[in-house]
């Protein structure tokens, strides 16, 4: 009961102070969704899409494209004009990668199976939503969480709310469930915000029913022991949950940091995480790839702190069932990212408890 | 002499090299009004915050209605209501919604009391304005206010007349004498001597993390002998004559035509008579009570509120009343 009433405080304190936030979320997804419909009348030169087309006629469309494109690659490597002929970036590689999409797709087609790609909509607005966590969301309520025991600290009122007859692991937990709580409900109105903006954009809001096939190793062609299948409804709450996992899991870092310094240099530390570590993190694979000439040297980064919320910003690459190796990562890859994610979470959030029972308050 | 409340025993605690409490030893009763006095970088502040279970002590025990306020803080934090140095509040909140929240962090929100409480720190009118656009004074009246959420049954004052204007600090003092007499236990530390004296029943006087007095302050103020003031009509022959009394000490008094004899014991009559005998006019003697100011500045070497207090003892003052106000 307690905890229901500190939760309420936490935000009301966050929705009292910090509403013109939302509100320049609001605007800048209102900015978001207005350029993307310029885009698409420019780009299109029409006001409205054409009508739907059944995902067979898009599927097999797609295998003759891949097949042309094939006997286009295999005719350049005949004629020796294919680029390298070994290593990953090879015209064998290329073409193995395309071999493996045709099949695919035929496995698809033949077994009745819808592709990810059938349902346009949500794809693109979970995609769209990830790019928008990733790059927008995550910081704002990084930032936030770093305030809300530091800001506290600096405004003094963290010493009249430790003196209350609350324990410190109660106050943890209020602020961590009100942040995760005003997060969610950011990220499903996102969610939502854009899929209007899309289903607008196509004339339709798409199939919201019907079951989705995905590969399990993305880099394997699919078959019965390479794929699962669930309906499109909880392919898309594991996505809004991923997402939530990358929310939390900043979250926890920023209560983390929040819970030892004051207000601006928890800020500050948490931005520079934020803002720092994809920018280190990417030079650093530049470098690893650019010297091994091999992606996959590079691959351990996608286990470090901020690689891992990649999932968040490319839920459908992570999820193509097309041009796997070159795209997706597949079903077991994208488990086991989360699972290191959960892990972090977990980390932060343990040693921000840690840290904050014994921390000593000047009030 | 009821149970104490609050009780404290040999605490200490440090700040890397700074020693800020060293086994201090205190207790308050029930419905007792108590002072808490020192100045500047005593370890009043930090004795505080142990209190309130905001630090934890190096050594020694704090206990409040018999729970440690460090391990046990959620059953201690049960029975006070505090407020700090500074009064803190949330600004970009009303006075009523400050209240709301932090009431209903003790559980529940209860709006007849928050009226209540409001009317009684005659907050009323404000109420409903944000707190940023509050004067010092007023956030140190709805701080109070928030400490008394719940009808506590120890209130902790730490400098509570902070940034109070005159009429403030009387309606405070008003406020605190009825809170004391309808039974609750008051731990109020503050410099203001004359609150102390004006509201507490007894006090401890804190100096350098020690303890340097503690008791009733009748008889801390009376704990170095007794003072008469007498006015004469001739004051060089009264001096004269009141210098050969064994155990007197004369002074010029301030006032004109006055003297001042301190001694040990009670030698009244023993004055008035040498004088009248010596056919010196009396026209009266009065014996005037120590200031705790006097005890204080005594004790500590410091003038209360002044910038010397993490400096050497200074010798001791030489005129008793009033010159060492800073």
């Amino acid at each position: 009961m307690l905890l229901i009433s500190l939760v309420r405080n936490e935000i009301k304190k966050t929705w009292r102070s910090r509403w013109i936030v939302f509100a320049v979320m609001g605007g800048i997804f209102l900015l978001i969704a207005g350029g993307l419909y310029t885009y698409y009348v420019i780009s299109q030169g029409r006001w409205s899409p054409p009508p739907a087309v059944a995902w067979q006629t898009t599927l097999k469309a797609e295998i003759a494209s891949d097949q042309q494109q094939l006997n286009f690659m295999e005719q350049a490597k005949q004629q020796g004009n294919g680029g390298p002929t070994s290593g990953p970036f090879s015209i064998d590689s290329a073409i193995t990668l395309v071999k493996q999409q045709i099949a695919d797709d035929q496995y698809l087609l033949d077994h009745d199976i819808a592709p990810l790609q059938s349902y346009s909509i949500t794809v693109a607005a979970l995609f769209a939503m990830g790019g928008i966590v990733m790059f927008l969301i995550i910081r704002i309520f990084g930032w936030l969480a770093s305030e809300q025991i530091a800001g506290e600290r600096s405004d003094r009122t963290l010493a009249v709310l430790l003196s209350r007859p609350m324990s410190r692991s109660q106050l943890l937990l209020a602020k961590a469930v009100a942040s995760f709580l005003i997060s969610l409900a950011v990220v499903v109105v996102t969610f939502l915000i854009v899929y209007a903006v899309f289903a607008f954009v196509e004339g339709s809001v798409g199939p919201v029913t019907g079951q989705v096939g995905l590969a399990i190793d993305a880099a394997k062609p699919l078959g019965s022991s390479n794929l699962v299948v669930m309906p499109i409804l909880v392919f898309v709450l594991i996505c809004l949950g991923a997402t939530m996992l990358g929310v939390l899991c900043v979250q926890g870092m920023s209560l983390l940091v929040s819970a030892v310094f004051g207000r601006w240099a928890a800020i500050g530390i948490t931005l520079a995480v934020l803002f720092g570590a994809p920018l280190v993190s990417t030079v650093v694979a530049v470098i690893i790839i650019g010297i091994s000439q091999d992606p996959n040297k590079a691959h351990f980064l996608n286990y470090l702190f901020v690689n891992v919320l990649a999932p968040v910003s490319s839920i459908s690459a992570v999820f193509g069932n097309g041009p796997g190796g070159s795209a997706g990562i597949g079903l077991g890859e994208f488990e086991k990212e989360n699972l290191t994610l959960a892990a972090w979470t977990v980390a932060f959030f343990a040693a921000a408890w840690l840290l904050f029972r014994r921390k000593q308050e000047a009030g | 002499m009821a149970a104490p409340i609050v009780e404290v025993e040999t605490l200490s605690k440090r700040f890397g090299r700074v020693r800020a409490l060293s086994e201090i030893s205190l207790s308050v009763a029930e419905g007792e009004v108590f002072g808490f006095l020192g100045p500047n970088g005593a370890g009043k502040t930090t004795t505080i915050r142990i209190l309130l279970g905001l630090q934890h002590p190096d050594g020694g025990t704090a206990r409040i209605g018999g729970f440690d306020c460090w391990t046990d803080h959620v059953r201690a934090a049960r029975l006070f209501g505090a407020t700090l140095e500074q009064p803190a509040l949330y600004g970009f909140l009303s006075g009523r919604d400050n209240l709301r929240l932090f009431a209903r962090s003790l559980g529940a929100v209860d709006e007849k009391q928050i009226t209540e409480l409001l009317d009684l720190v005659g907050m009323t009118e404000r109420a409903n304005d944000k707190v940023k656009r509050y004067s010092m004074g007023m956030r140190q009246r709805l701080a109070l206010a928030q400490a008394m959420l719940g009808k506590p049954r120890l209130l902790i004052l730490d400098e509570p007349t902070n940034g109070l204007d005159p009429n403030g600090i009387h309606g405070l003092r008003i406020l605190l004498r009825k809170l004391a007499e309808d039974g609750m236990t008051i731990f109020f530390s503050s410099h203001l001597l004359s609150e102390v004296e004006e509201l507490c029943d007894r006090v401890v006087v804190l100096h350098r993390g020690e303890v340097k007095a503690a008791g009733p302050l009748s008889e801390l103020m009376n704990v170095k002998g007794f003072q008469y003031r007498i006015d004469v009509s001739d004051v060089d022959e009264a001096m004269r004559v009141v210098r050969s009394i064994d155990g007197a000490a004369v002074e010029p008094g301030t006032i004109k035509d006055s003297i001042l004899v301190n001694s040990d014991k009670d030698i009244a009559r023993v004055i008035n008579h040498a004088l009248v005998v010596a056919g010196i006019g009396v026209d009266q003697l009065v014996h005037t009570q120590r200031g705790l100011e006097d005890v204080y500045i005594e004790l500590t070497g410091v003038a209360p509120g002044s910038p010397l207090s993490s400096a050497p003892p200074p010798p001791p003052p030489p005129s008793p009343v009033g010159a060492a106000k800073s």
